[in-house]
């Protein structure tokens, strides 16, 4: 088994981790962590099969990736602490509106 | 010597990914995040992506895991121990999904890539190497150059967004 093969297995278990742990977990944050391991997951492919082509064109993938990885947890943190502030409490099973 | 490396980052990596979702505090759930930010920033390295493990390391584990723990601390949720609430019926659907996922996607890998070979040109880590700066600058700013251009239109539409967010009425 090559490298390349050894780290495209290894992205596609913990993107089965992150996806089972959105699932798994009611606390947001924990739920955000879970998509971070899925966006890393898909990182870790990406540069896998750069690797195999040995051109840099996936790596631009993973850096737009990375910048909407950014810019959800930004705004996906704003929403958590803005539901924090309504509530007094974290869990999405609270959510019922989108009532700001 | 570097598969010796490569398999132990590739444990550690997996391990760390499933302490996030199995530690009850949301704080060590964020240091195992780390962990595993750190050993696929090392995996990284090893697949000749330099550009890339510095990329990792400054935006995820120095920018966005500092922004976590700002909000893990600043909210303190309580603990969650998943294995012990009543619901059974979510727990076994998420771990049964996670399981059938991995299958699939560990069969799909291995039938259409179990063959594939690096092909590393000029791997002795000097500049011109495919993950050099040099070589991802080239092609960020040439043949990729729009949609570099329109990152700054996704930051900005969340700086927006994150000012409107957290504006008290």
């Amino acid at each position: 088994m090559s490298q390349i093969t050894f780290t495209l297995l290894v992205s596609a278990v913990i993107f089965s981790v992150g996806a089972a742990g959105v699932l798994l977990r009611r606390n947001p944050l924990v739920q955000f962590m879970s998509i971070e391991l899925m966006l890393n997951a898909v990182n870790l492919a990406l540069i896998s099969f750069a690797g195999s082509m040995g051109t840099a064109e996936g790596q631009i993938f993973v850096l737009m990736v990375l910048t909407v990885a950014a810019a959800e947890a930004v705004v996906g943190l704003g929403i958590i602490v803005a539901m924090f502030r309504k509530r007094n409490r974290i869990d999405v099973d609270d959510i019922r509106s989108m009532d700001g | 010597m570097e598969q010796v490396v490569l398999l132990i980052l590739g444990v550690l990596a997996v391990a760390s990914a499933l302490g996030v979702v199995l530690m009850p505090n949301a704080v060590y759930s964020a240091m195992m995040l780390l962990l595993n930010l750190l050993s696929l920033a090392i995996l990284f390295l090893l697949l000749h992506a330099q550009f890339m493990f510095a990329a990792q390391l400054v935006i995820y584990a120095g920018a966005i895991l500092v922004l976590f723990l700002f909000v893990v601390t600043l909210l303190n949720p309580e603990g969650e121990f998943i294995f012990r609430d009543k619901k059974r019926l979510q727990r076994a659907g998420a771990i049964s999904f996670g399981l059938f996922l991995a299958a699939l996607l560990i069969g799909a890998f291995i039938a259409a890539f179990g063959k594939v070979q690096p092909n590393f040109p000029d791997s002795s880590g000097a500049a011109g190497s495919y993950g050099s700066v040099e070589a991802f600058g080239i092609a960020l700013f040439t043949q990729f150059l729009l949609p570099f251009e329109l990152t700054s239109l996704v930051l900005l539409v969340a700086l927006i967004g994150a000012v409107v967010l957290g504006k008290r009425k």
